[in-house]
C-alpha cells in the first residue's frame, strides 16, 4: 500500500531529525576520534576522500575501505548502523552500476541471460561501488565524531569567510525549527481527511504548506537580523576561534597525512 | 525489507522503509545516506572534474557574496541562512504529481524569485553543503559540482526564465504563476543536463589500464537521455508544481515576498559586474578543458533524434532510467538484450578526433547554458533601465 | 548628567499605514525599573524597538543620555559601539534571539561583535553562566533547550555585555509557572543605581516584583503612569485598556459566576 505524500514527507522529516540526534549523541561520546581537533578530522577525511577518488587500483580501494571501516568502528559507530548504511548504499550504487556490466565495451568474461558481461564493466562497477562506500564512510566518521557546531567552526581552517561560517551554522540551527514547523503542519493536515482530497487539492495543500514555511522563514530572518543588530552586529562577523592543537592532534594529523600520502602514491602508480 | 526505487541515473533515489516511527526509538540511529534527494555523491566524478567545477562555482559564490553585501548590507546573513534552511526542508517534501506518483523539488526557482538570483545561489549552495557534510546527501568532493549544477545554473536559469515570461505583469497576475512553474521546470532540467554531461564525459576521459571506466560508467549517449527522461517528466514537474504553487500561495497570502521580483523593483542584476564571475568561470573551464582532452579515450556517442525514434534505444533508455530494481532485473535485462550487440560494439576502436570534438562540444554546451543565461540577464537589465 | 536616561517626545511610528505609536511622551529615569503595561497591539513592542534603536521615530524625538537617536547617529562607529554596549534588548521570541550554533557561541556573540578582549569575554561568559545557572548547557544547540532554558539563555546573551539598560519584551510569556518565577527572581535581582530596566508585559501579576514605576499604553499612547500598586488596583483603568477581563469561575459550592481576573500565577489574587 502506497503511503500518502504526507506520510512520506513526515517520515523524511523525522529521519533527518533522527540522524541529527544520533550524530549529536555519538559525537558527544567517547570514541577513537571524538577528542581530536575538528580541523584535523575535517582536513584528514577530505584528503582521504580525495585519495580514494584519485586511486586507479581496486586493491588499494579495498584496503582503504577496510581501514576506514576499522576507524568507523573505533569511533563507536554501532556496527549495525554501519552495515545498514553500507547495504543501502550498495543496493543503490549497484543498481546504477548494474547495466554498466553489459554496456561497457571490452573483453567478455561471461554472460547472463544472453547478455555479455565484460571485464571492463565489472571493474568499472567495482570502482564505483568501492569509491562510493569508502567516501561515504569517511563522511559518516566525520559527523559521528564531531559536534556539528565544531565542524562548522572548523570550516574556517579551509578559509571559508567568517560571514559564511555564521550563515552555515545559522542555517543548521534553523533547519531544526523549520523541520519541526513543517512536521506540525503536516501532522495537523494528516488528521483531516486527506484521502478524500482530489489530486489538485493535494498539490495545493503541499505547496501552500511550503508557502507558509517560506513566509515564516522570511519573518524569522527579519527577527534574527534585529537580534543581531541589537547585540552589536554591524556587518563584520567575528567568531570564537579557540581551537588549540595538542600533541594528540598533531599525532592524528600525522597519521592522516601519512595515510593519504601513501594512498595517493599507491593509487596513481 | 527496504526496497530502493530509483527514478533514474540522476541519483534521486528514494528508499521506502517500513519501519516504525523513528522518533520512538530510544536510541536514535544514523540515517546517513537515506535522505530522499541524492545529489552527486563522491566517486561518480573524477577529481579533476570536481576541481574544475569548484573553480567554476567559485567566482559565482564570490560574486553572490559581494552583491548581497552591497544590496542588503548586513541583512544578507540571516536572509541567506533562512532561505537555505527553507530550501533544505522543502527538498524533503513529497509533492503529489499528476498520475498518482510523487516527486521532490529543490526550491531553487522559488528562492530565485523571492530573494533574487544571487541570494538563491548563496542559499542553495549552503543547503547543499549542509546536506553533503551532515546528511551524506551528495559528496564532499562533488559539492562544487552540485553547487554549480543546482545553485548556479539552476538559479540563473530560473531567474531569467521568470523575468522573461513574467515581464511587467502585475504581481497578482496569473502569468506569474505560469512563469514560476516554467522557471522551475527549466531550471531543474538545465541542472540535470549539466550534471548528465558531467557524468557522460567521465568514461571517455578516465579509465584504467584495461580500459574500464574509473568513475561514472555511462557515456553521454546513455547518461543524457537517462538523466533527462526522469527530469523532463517527474523532477521537472515537481519543481514546476512547487514553484507555481508557492507563487500562487504568496499571491493570496503574502504578496510582499514577491516584491523582490516586481516590475519596478531595483534590478539586482543591472550591472556589468555580473559578467565578471561568468568570464572567470568560463576561463577556468576553458583552461581545464584541454587537460581533459589529453586523457580522452572513447568516442562520444552519436545519440541523436534517431536514437529516440528507435524502439530499441528507447527500451534501453527506459531500462536505465526507471525501475532498475534488484527484483525485476531479469525483465529489465530482457529489454536490454536486443541492443548490446548492435550499436555500441561498433565504436570499439575509439577515434580520438571524435572524442575531442565530443568533449569540447559538451564542455562548451555546459558553459553555453550559463553564458546564455547571463547574457539574457544583462539584456533584461538594460531593457529595464531604458524603459 | 541628567536624571533622565530616555526622553521620548511626541513620537509617532507607523507600519506602512498602520499606526503603532501616536504622539508618545515619556521620560525614563536612570536607575528606574519601568513596566510598560498594555494589551496586545498597544505599541509596547514597537516602543522597545525604538528604545533599542532598531527602528527610529518617524515624528518626534527619542533622546538617550542627551543624544538623539537617528539612523545617522547609529552609523557612527563610536556611538553605535557605546550604545550597543550600554543598551540590550531581550526579544519576546527566543527562537529569534538564539541564532547561534550553541549556547556558548550565543553568549560570545555580543562581546565578540563589540570587540572585547578574549580574556575578558571568557570571564564574562563564565560569570553570567554561573549567575543564571546555565553552565551545564554551554555546548547545547538551541533546539535541545526547553522554553525556560531558552529564555534564560536569551537573557544571559544580553546580560553578558553588562548593559546599563535592559529592555525586555514579555519575558514571562509562554512559560510554565516555575520558569516564570525563576525569570522574575532573576529580574528582581538585577537592579542598582546605574541599572535601568524597561519591561513590556501584560502580566499584571509580575509588575510589583519587577518594577517601581508603571506606564499604561493604549493605542500607541501613554494613558496612565504611577506606582505599580496604584495601577494594579485601578480596575476601571485596567478594564478600559484591556488588561483585565471577566473570568468565569466555578467555586467548590458549584456556583458559577464571573469576576475580573488578574494575570497572577502562583497565589491567585481576586478582586471582586
Amino acid at each position: 500500500m502506497r503511503r500518502s505524500f504526507i506520510e512520506r514527507t513526515l517520515a523524511a522529516l523525522l529521519r533527518a531529525m533522527e540522524h541529527a540526534a544520533a550524530s549529536e549523541r555519538l559525537s558527544g561520546g567517547r570514541g577513537f576520534l571524538q577528542s581530536v581537533d575538528p580541523r584535523v578530522k575535517l582536513l584528514g577525511c577530505i584528503s582521504l576522500i580525495v585519495a580514494a577518488a584519485v586511486s586507479r587500483r581496486l586493491t588499494l580501494l579495498g584496503v582503504l575501505f577496510v581501514a576506514v571501516a576499522v576507524v568507523a568502528l573505533a569511533t563507536r559507530i554501532p556496527a549495525a548502523q554501519l552495515l545498514r548504511a553500507w547495504a543501502i548504499l550498495f543496493a543503490f550504487t549497484a543498481a546504477i552500476a548494474l547495466p554498466a556490466l553489459f554496456t561497457t565495451p571490452g573483453d567478455a568474461i561471461g554472460s547472463v541471460a544472453g547478455l555479455t558481461i565484460t571485464l571492463q564493466g565489472m571493474r568499472s562497477a567495482a570502482f564505483l561501488v568501492s569509491r562510493v562506500e569508502t567516501s561515504a564512510t569517511l563522511g559518516l566518521i566525520l559527523v559521528a565524531s564531531t559536534p556539528w557546531s565544531r565542524l562548522i567552526a572548523a570550516l574556517r581552517s579551509l578559509h571559508v569567510p567568517a560571514a559564511v561560517v555564521l550563515i552555515i551554522s545559522m542555517t543548521y540551527r534553523y533547519i531544526f525549527l523549520l523541520l519541526r514547523t513543517a512536521e506540525e503542519m503536516f501532522t495537523a493536515r494528516r488528521s483531516r481527511s486527506v484521502g478524500a482530497l482530489r489530486p489538485a487539492e493535494r498539490r495545493r495543500m503541499a505547496t501552500s504548506t511550503a508557502g507558509v514555511l517560506l513566509g515564516k522563514s522570511m519573518t524569522l530572518a527579519d527577527g534574527v537580523y534585529d537580534a543581531m543588530r541589537s547585540r552589536g552586529f554591524r556587518g563584520e562577523v567575528y567568531l570564537l576561534d579557540d581551537f588549540r592543537m595538542r600533541s594528540r592532534d598533531w599525532g592524528a594529523a600525522a597519521v592522516f597525512a601519512a595515510a593519504a600520502a601513501l594512498a595517493f602514491w599507491r593509487g596513481l602508480r | 525489507m527496504s526496497v530502493p526505487s530509483l527514478c533514474s541515473l540522476c541519483l534521486c533515489g528514494e528508499f521506502n522503509e517500513n519501519t516504525s516511527a523513528p522518533n520512538t526509538s530510544p536510541r536514535p540511529r544514523l540515517m546517513y545516506l537515506t535522505c530522499h534527494h541524492m545529489h552527486i555523491p563522491d566517486g561518480y566524478l573524477s577529481p579533476s572534474t570536481c576541481a574544475s567545477l569548484y573553480a567554476a562555482a567559485m567566482p559565482f559564490w564570490a560574486m553572490a557574496l559581494r552583491r548581497l553585501k552591497r544590496n542588503l548590507m548586513s541583512r544578507f546573513v540571516p536572509m541567506v541562512a533562512l532561505v537555505a534552511a527553507f530550501s533544505f526542508v522543502v527538498m524533503m517534501f513529497n509533492l503529489p504529481l499528476p498520475g498518482g506518483t510523487t516527486g521532490h523539488a529543490t526550491g531553487v526557482a522559488i528562492a530565485a524569485i523571492v530573494v533574487g538570483p544571487w541570494g538563491a545561489v548563496a542559499a542553495i549552495s549552503v543547503a547543499l553543503l549542509i546536506q553533503a557534510l551532515f546528511f551524506g546527501d551528495g559528496g564532499i568532493t562533488a559539492f562544487g559540482a552540485n553547487s554549480f549544477n543546482i545553485a548556479v545554473v539552476g538559479a540563473l536559469v530560473a531567474w531569467v526564465a521568470y523575468r522573461l515570461i513574467a515581464g511587467n505583469a502585475p504581481l497578482t497576475s496569473r502569468l506569474r504563476v505560469v512563469a514560476a512553474a516554467v522557471a522551475g521546470y527549466l531550471a531543474i532540467n538545465a541542472s540535470a543536463l549539466v550534471a548528465a554531461i558531467e557524468f557522460g564525459i567521465q568514461p571517455m576521459l578516465f579509465h584504467d589500464a584495461t580500459g574500464a571506466p574509473l568513475y561514472a560508467p555511462y557515456p553521454l549517449h546513455i547518461a543524457v537521455p537517462a538523466m533527462m527522461i526522469g527530469h523532463l517528466t517527474f523532477a521537472g514537474l515537481a519543481e514546476a508544481i512547487l514553484s507555481g504553487g508557492v507563487v500562487a500561495y504568496l499571491q493570496r497570502a503574502d504578496l510582499r515576498l514577491l516584491c523582490g521580483s516586481a516590475p519596478d523593483a531595483a534590478d539586482e542584476t543591472a550591472s556589468a559586474a555580473v559578467m565578471r564571475p561568468l568570464w572567470i568561470g568560463v576561463a577556468a573551464l576553458m583552461v581545464l578543458t584541454p587537460l581533459g582532452l589529453l586523457a580522452a579515450g572513447r568516442a562520444w556517442g552519436e545519440w541523436s533524434a534517431a536514437d529516440f525514434a528507435d524502439p530499441a534505444a528507447r527500451a534501453q533508455i527506459a531500462a536505465v532510467s526507471n525501475n532498475v530494481l534488484p527484483g525485476n532485473v531479469p525483465a529489465g535485462l530482457a529489454h536490454l538484450s536486443s541492443i548490446w550487440t548492435a550499436p555500441l560494439r561498433g565504436y570499439a576502436p575509439p577515434l580520438l578526433q571524435h572524442a575531442a570534438i565530443g568533449y569540447l562540444l559538451s564542455a562548451m554546451f555546459g558553459v553555453g547554458v550559463v553564458v546564455l543565461a547571463t547574457f539574457a540577464l544583462r539584456l533584461l537589465a538594460t531593457r529595464e533601465r531604458s524603459q | 548628567m541628567t536624571d533622565a536616561l530616555f526622553e521620548v517626545r511626541a513620537v509617532r511610528y507607523a507600519y506602512d499605514s498602520l499606526p503603532a505609536l501616536n504622539g508618545l511622551d515619556l521620560t525614563i529615569r536612570r536607575g528606574s525599573r519601568v513596566a510598560l503595561l498594555g494589551a496586545n497591539g498597544s505599541g509596547k513592542s514597537t516602543f522597545l524597538r525604538l528604545l533599542d534603536a532598531l527602528d527610529f521615530a518617524q515624528e518626534g524625538t527619542i533622546r538617550f543620555d542627551g543624544e538623539t537617536l537617528t539612523p545617522e547617529r547609529l552609523d557612527d562607529d563610536a556611538f553605535a559601539h557605546s550604545f550597543r554596549s550600554r543598551v540590550g534588548l531581550v526579544f519576546q521570541n527566543p527562537d529569534v534571539q538564539l541564532f547561534n550554533a550553541t549556547v556558548l557561541d550565543e553568549l560570545a556573540f555580543a562581546p565578540l561583535q563589540l570587540r572585547l578582549e578574549k580574556q575578558e569575554i571568557r570571564q564574562r561568559i563564565d560569570h553570567v553562566m554561573n549567575e543564571l545557572d546555565i553552565a551545564p548547557l554551554a555546548g547545547r544547540p538551541p533546539h535541545r533547550l526547553s522554553m525556560g532554558e531558552k529564555k534564560r539563555v536569551a537573557i544571559a546573551s544580553v546580560l553578558v555585555i553588562d548593559p546599563e539598560v535592559l529592555l525586555l519584551d514579555e519575558p514571562t510569556a509562554s512559560l510554565d509557572p516555575r520558569s516564570q518565577s525563576e525569570i522574575i527572581n532573576l529580574l528582581a535581582g538585577w537592579s542598582g543605581d546605574a541599572r535601568t530596566a524597561v519591561t513590556a508585559t501584560h502580566d499584571l501579576g509580575i509588575v510589583e516584583d519587577i518594577a517601581d514605576h508603571c506606564v499604561v499604553f493604549e493605542s500607541g499612547r501613554v494613558v496612565a503612569e504611577g506606582p505599580p500598586r496604584e495601577i494594579v488596583q485601578n480596575e476601571e483603568l485596567l478594564y478600559r485598556t484591556g488588561l483585565l477581563h471577566a473570568h468565569r469561575h466555578r467555586h467548590e459550592s458549584g456556583v458559577v459566576h464571573s469576576h475580573p481576573h488578574l494575570h497572577r500565577h502562583g497565589d491567585h489574587e481576586h478582586s471582586e
